[in-house]
């Protein structure tokens, strides 16, 4: 009679893993001792009569005509700049991605890979500064800024894609007679384009944020706006362009996920 | 049409095929078989030009393989040889109707015949779906019109049923002759099945000493 195996033992747990453990602890408490975290003012009347009366300042938003079709421009150019930046880093991305998926052999897939990481290692903001210290104020900056770091994102995303795609398909035509390239167009790059527009499509979506976010540095549209008005306490105009920001937001999302949802249907 | 002359291939300095020599005739349908391991799919492999003999050579249509540079091999492959799977290779992201017209794109020729290889495998209306909508018999069609649909000389088939029931299996390879037969086309189908290796015209055991007739009536069905 076959004997019934029994289930292995549970995997013991090593003195490492309490030690870890016990580690992450102390740390988080250490955290709160170090932060002068001073909630209890936070949840005074005071400071929410004060948040109240800042927030207060807010309304109305200001709607005069003039100052619509300014908010409007900026808006427009807020979205321009993301979608530039986000095209370019399109066209940057693929090119990098063949190298970076080990297309052309191992050296130049660890080169590829290392320049993507410097690419998406430094912050939009940071490119912005440096973008603006090269080519002065303005969009142009803002746009380049997002092209670079969005490009290491990209890259990087378009590559993993590549290299995890069914070999299969490829080899097939291959061995059907397909030259090279086709067989990379026709297998590899068609399994792989539903994911990379999804990618590029969220892409643009948070890079629509990051533009907003970079105009405050000087590099045009909403932001550039917002920082403007803001400085000068004019808050009804500030929250004229806050709200521009958030429907633009809204907009892009609402069509990004609904072409993402169609594209992966 | 194809001859093998002397073939001898190693692999880590194990011998697989130790001078093989053999004609096949145009329009013939062979089966292939032996046990594992002896090199039958190194065989498919070499004929296609997938893979280069250690010595000795395989002329196609009177060109030896080994003459040719990759783009003509390829060439070669694409527009006189058709290429049949035990595992499909369907494209999955195509559709079928796609999926049978790609050797005639890859040839640059219209793709109306792929509609018509489509009706003669049984799929005709199905043009449209996705191989995630078919059966494993139905996969096995489609691979069958894929590998005819361009009109090759040669069909290679690699346990075209190996991974298919046997009742499927009896229809697919009634389908396959059957289809060959329509093209002129002559077909080598590598097969561990008697049932398979009955439908073709000649058995061949492959063995460590080359490669052997075997007599239709010695085959177990």
């Amino acid at each position: 009679m076959t004997p019934i195996p029994t289930m292995p033992p549970a995997p013991r747990r090593h003195l490492s893993t309490w030690l870890l453990v016990a580690g992450l602890l102390a740390l988080v408490i250490a955290s709160f001792a170090s932060l002068p975290l001073q909630f209890s003012e936070f949840f005074t009347a005071a400071a929410w009569s004060t948040m109240a009366e800042f927030l207060g300042g807010f309304a109305p938003p200001e709607t005069a005509t003039p100052f619509l079709l300014k908010t409007f421009n900026a808006t427009l150019e807020t979205l321009s700049m993301s979608a530039l930046g986000t095209l370019l880093a399109v066209i940057a991305g693929l090119a990098m991605a063949l190298p970076a998926a080990g297309k052309f052999g191992a050296a130049p897939r660890a080169a590829t890979r290392a320049v993507l990481n410097v690419l998406r290692s430094i912050p939009e903001l940071v490119w912005a500064s440096l973008m603006l210290v090269a080519a002065g104020l303005g969009p142009f900056g803002g746009t380049m800024a997002l092209a670079f770091h969005t490009s290491g994102v990209l890259g990087r995303l378009f590559a993993d894609a590549l290299e995890n795609a069914e070999p299969l398909p490829q080899q097939t035509l291959l061995t059907n007679g397909a030259a090279a390239l086709p067989a990379f167009f026709y297998a590899t790059f068609q399994q792989t384009l539903p994911q990379m527009l999804s990618y590029t499509l969220y892409r643009w979506e948070n890079n629509i944020r990051a533009a907003a976010v970079l105009g405050v540095v000087g590099a045009g549209g909403l932001g550039q706006m917002l920082k403007y008005h803001l400085s000068l306490f004019q808050m009804q105009d500030a929250a004229t362009v806050i709200l521009a920001m958030l429907l633009l937001v809204a907009l892009v999302d609402a069509i990004s996920f609904m072409l993402r949802r169609a594209l992966t249907r | 049409m194809l001859e093998l002359r002397d073939l001898r291939k190693s692999y880590n300095g194990r011998a697989v095929l130790h001078g093989l020599s053999h004609k096949f005739a145009a329009g013939e349908f062979v089966a292939i078989m032996g046990e594992s391991g002896v090199g039958k799919s190194t065989l498919l492999n070499l004929i296609a030009g997938l893979d280069a003999p250690d010595s000795g050579e395989v002329v196609v249509d009177g060109q030896p393989m080994a003459g040719l540079d990759d783009d003509a091999a390829t060439r070669l492959r694409r527009t006189r040889m058709g290429f049949i799977f035990q595992a499909f290779h369907v494209l999955p992201h195509l559709t079928l109707a796609q999926n049978i017209a790609l050797p005639l794109l890859l040839n640059h020729q219209g793709i109306a015949r792929a509609s018509e290889m489509l009706d003669a495998v049984g799929l005709a209306g199905r043009g449209a779906d996705f191989p995630r909508q078919l059966s494993g018999g139905e996969m096995q069609r489609v691979a069958i019109a894929r590998a005819l649909v361009h009109r090759p000389a040669l069909v290679l088939a690699d346990e075209p049923t190996g991974n298919l029931d046997p009742e499927t299996a009896d229809t697919i390879l009634a389908l396959l002759r059957r289809e060959i037969k329509a093209t002129g086309a002559a077909a080598i189908m590598v097969t561990h099945s008697h049932a398979a290796a009955a439908q073709a015209d000649k058995i061949l055991v492959l063995s460590h000493s080359g490669l052997h007739l075997l007599p239709k009536n010695h085959v177990e069905v």
